[in-house]
């Protein structure tokens, strides 16, 4: 691609982000970061400057970016003194809290380096995530219940795209990963914003499918997994678009191809193996499996990674439970690239898939004013994590358990086993 | 210079910045401000600042373009607004007693062909919420200004070279103005602050009631305080660290009376006012106040930079440095003021510092102005010095003795 194409490219991507996405408003205020890297990495710039000029025309009051340099994490633990890494800055926390408490907008832009805090010691690496997850918390409490409207998308930024592709050299790795983010969002298409508004609507005739049928639990059964996972009275399947409590209909993933909601924090039994490995924390766990009683992780084994697994199910309470169920069929356009991305976004829609900790409020009915105590009361699980993990694949066959105990095919062979208009 | 040694060379600099511009602690936090293009520099400050005991290097980011968009696309009412969060940053360090670094590397063009209105509701909003709330904290933190050559920068200054060229041969320019390229740069500097603290030394036991200066184009009387404090290369902050605030530095400075100037002055290098160039200007004063003033270029922006408020129209600072300086001998114009104040001596409109005048530290608005001091929201420097130019002290009994002539330090120690 072109130089000149590639820009053009960037700037239908910004659009698709600012007008899909967001749905930013005329007058609000839109905040750029992403936590991990405590702010948006640096070679992000290209599209971030596409995005403001496309928050501007659209009317935002203030664009504002919160930086982060991937490079300054690892080069902090390799030098800093031993007892200082609990030590965090309050102001990046503040900035994006400022917007999210004010009905303004969010984006996070993933695609920083997946590995970058790997080989590194694993006890400062879980003390500086604690210190991080502790203070995010206040914003993800605000994100869980769609206090606004928000969106994740991704950057085809350097080290991820030669992760992906590591026999290529860094640039025709990026140009490879930009071809594969410009498809799967769309911005190919001739006419992104309408390929969109059709996507939406395939995806919003599953998840009122499975709103009907009001599943009392999901069995799945796959080599390697046999698992049943209850689902609260008042669960609610969610797609693409949401409403946000400041009135504003967004799509907070782009790309998007999941049907999900939030299962019972006490009901999950069996045994469920991964189907792609996960990229946690700059740390990459592979073929894990993860045993539950009574919706609690009681084991988990890896052939590699096992001990970062170990500390994320550690982390609190809430992270030995699960918070969100979400349905992928194996057709999808991004598992059709045969490829993982070591990014949840991306992989999260190649795949059936469950996350570890917290669940979004709005995956139950009036779960958005809850307090804590009530939201568990309801099955609804709290932690300071959230980590999905893909556990689908052409072998999985997914049930349907009524409250009579009848049984209904919900997938089959990792495909869709209902069809709807 | 090949990559080995530019980043030989970068690590020297960042070691000069923490342990000669900074003077870090153990057990200090940092906070750094810069560009997003300052990046490899600012790595390497993290390494030194964390060796050096750090508890933790956070980093500012500024990224121009982004300023640049939203000055060329947001409604103007929006302009003023300002993030309550970047203040309360200064805030957390601050209080703490922390150490704050800032990386001077701006695009000197970055708002040509913006109108001057727009720029000035922005400038304005950062002064009101940002300069002036930050005032209470001057002088908690021990802070230094330093600069990158950053591509936006390295272009306006060498315009007929490639960007890569370009930033090249300032880097070159400031390792060579900072004396990185020195056997031992740290060892250089602690020899270089020694002479600017015997010449402030001679200068505060001369007690000058007033500072005369005399070149082509000038013929300016600047009365000083009773209690004028000189100043050079080091400073002492409220958490009891020496640092030296700007690296480079060649100049001594105080502040002047803000009633008390008299007569013409005439700029000798172009003054870059956050991307806005004002070029061949003079300037007339009348007991303290800029009655006159006459640019070639950006005469408009100077006029509403000298509005802001009732007393940016008079001055705040008084600063010798000998034309023979590194910086002048390069023979380059930086535009950017942390240089380019180094190579000439120059005065300042606006906001003086209190750490000027004798007690001032502790002093409230009304006791620093009833001495003399002058009280903005604007502090710009501009430079009046050159080869040709003799300055005198005017003593309490209207004796005169030579401070500078041709350009030079007069006086030996």
């Amino acid at each position: 691609m072109s130089e000149k194409k590639h820009q053009e490219m960037l700037r239908k991507y910004a659009e698709v982000v600012v007008k899909v996405g967001l749905n930013l408003r005329a007058g609000q205020r839109l905040v750029i970061t992403y936590g991990a890297t405590r702010g948006v990495p640096l070679q992000f710039a290209p599209l971030v400057h596409e995005i403001a000029k496309a928050a501007y025309t659209a009317g935002a009051k203030y664009v504002d970016v919160v930086w982060g340099d991937e490079d300054l994490l690892p080069l902090r633990i390799s030098y800093a003194p031993k007892d200082s890494f609990s030590e965090y800055s309050q102001w990046q926390i503040d900035a994006v809290l400022d917007k999210v408490q004010n009905g303004d907008a969010l984006l996070s832009i993933v695609g920083s380096n997946p590995d970058l805090l790997g080989g590194l010691d694993p006890e400062i690496v879980s003390v500086m995530q604690r210190a991080h997850l502790e203070r995010w918390g206040a914003i993800s409490q605000h994100v869980m219940k769609n206090a606004v409207n928000w969106c994740l998308v991704a950057y085809a930024g350097e080290a991820w795209a030669r992760k992906i592709f590591p026999k290529l050299d860094a640039e025709k790795a990026q140009a490879k990963l930009w071809k594969a983010i410009f498809e799967t969002v769309r911005v190919d298409q001739p006419d992104p914003l309408q390929a969109w508004e059709q996507h939406i609507a395939n995806l919003r005739a599953r998840a009122d499918y499975m709103q009907t049928k009001q599943f009392d639990a999901l069995h799945y059964s796959a080599p390697g997994t046999d698992f049943t996972l209850g689902l609260p009275v008042g669960h609610k399947w969610i797609s693409a678009q949401s409403l946000a409590q400041n009135g504003v209909t967004f799509t907070a993933n782009l790309p998007t191809e999941e049907v999900f909601t939030l299962p019972d924090r006490n009901r999950a039994e069996g045994v469920v193996s991964s189907s792609f490995p996960l990229s946690y924390g700059g740390t990459l766990i592979e073929d894990f499996q993860v045993t539950f009683e009574n919706g609690r992780i009681v084991k988990v084994s890896a052939k590699k990674g096992e001990a970062a697994l170990q500390k994320l199910v550690e982390t609190d309470e809430g992270s030995h439970r699960l918070g969100e169920v979400a349905l992928v069929p194996a057709s999808s356009p991004i598992a059709q690239r045969k490829h993982l991305f070591y990014n949840t976004l991306f992989d999260e829609n190649a795949s059936c898939h469950i996350a570890i900790g917290r669940a979004y409020r709005f995956t139950l009915e009036g779960g958005e004013p809850m307090t804590d105590e009530q939201f568990m009361a309801h099955g609804g699980n709290t932690s300071l994590n959230h980590v999905d993990f893909m556990i689908g694949s052409p072998k999985m066959d997914i049930d349907g358990i009524r409250k009579d105990g009848a049984r209904e095919p919900v997938m089959r062979g990792g495909e869709w086993a209902f069809k709807v208009k | 210079m090949n990559e080995k040694e530019f980043n030989a060379m970068l690590e020297k600099y960042a070691d000069v910045t923490v342990k000669v511009g900074l003077n870090l602690r153990k057990d200090q936090r940092l906070l750094v401000r810069g560009l997003i293009e300052d990046a490899p520099f600012i790595r390497k400050v993290a390494e030194s600042a964390y060796k050096a005991g750090a508890r933790l290097v956070d980093v500012a980011w500024a990224d121009e373009k982004v300023g640049r968009i939203r000055l060329e696309h947001a409604e103007e009412e929006t302009l003023s607004d300002v993030p309550n969060w970047m203040l309360a940053r200064y805030e957390e360090f601050a209080k703490r007693g922390d150490a704050q670094l800032a990386i001077h590397s701006s695009d000197p063009a970055l708002f040509d062909g913006i109108p001057a209105a727009r720029i000035a509701i922005n400038r304005k909003a950062m002064y009101e919420k940002m300069v002036e709330p930050l005032r209470k904290y001057e002088n908690m933190m021990n802070w230094c200004v330093v600069a990158t050559a950053a591509p936006a920068w390295a272009s306006k200054v060498f315009p007929n070279l490639s960007v890569e060229a370009a930033q090249e041969k300032l880097w070159e320019a400031i390792f060579h103005a900072c004396r990185i390229d020195t056997p031992d740069p740290v060892a250089a500097w602690r020899e270089h602050t020694q002479k600017l603290i015997g010449y402030k030394d001679y200068l505060n036991k001369k007690r000058y009631s007033a500072l005369h200066y005399k070149a082509p184009g000038t013929d300016l009387t600047v009365g000083l305080p009773e209690k004028h404090l000189w100043s050079g290369a080091e400073e002492t902050f409220k958490n009891g660290i020496t640092a030296t605030v700007n690296i480079p530095t060649e100049e001594v400075f105080t502040l002047p009376h803000k009633d008390k100037a008299e007569g013409v002055v005439t700029a000798t290098r172009p003054l870059n006012m956050q991307g806005v160039l004002v070029d061949g200007f003079s300037v007339t004063f009348e007991n303290g106040r800029a009655v006159k003033f006459s640019a070639k270029k950006g005469e408009e922006d100077l006029r509403n930079h000298l509005a802001t408020d009732e007393n940016a129209v008079r001055l705040g600072e008084v600063a010798l440095v000998p034309n023979s300086s590194p910086i002048s001998q390069s023979g380059i114009l930086f535009y950017n003021t942390l240089f380019d104040e180094n190579a000439s001596c120059h005065i300042a409109f606006g906001n003086a510092y209190k750490t000027s005048l004798d007690g001032g530290d502790n002093m409230s608005d009304e006791d620093f102005t009833a001495q003399g001091g002058n009280k903005s929201l604007i502090h710009t420097d501009f430079m009046i010095g050159s080869a040709e130019m003799d300055i005198d002290g005017i003593r309490a009994d209207g004796g005169r003795e030579a401070i500078l002539r041709g350009g030079e330090w007069a006086f030996t120690l």
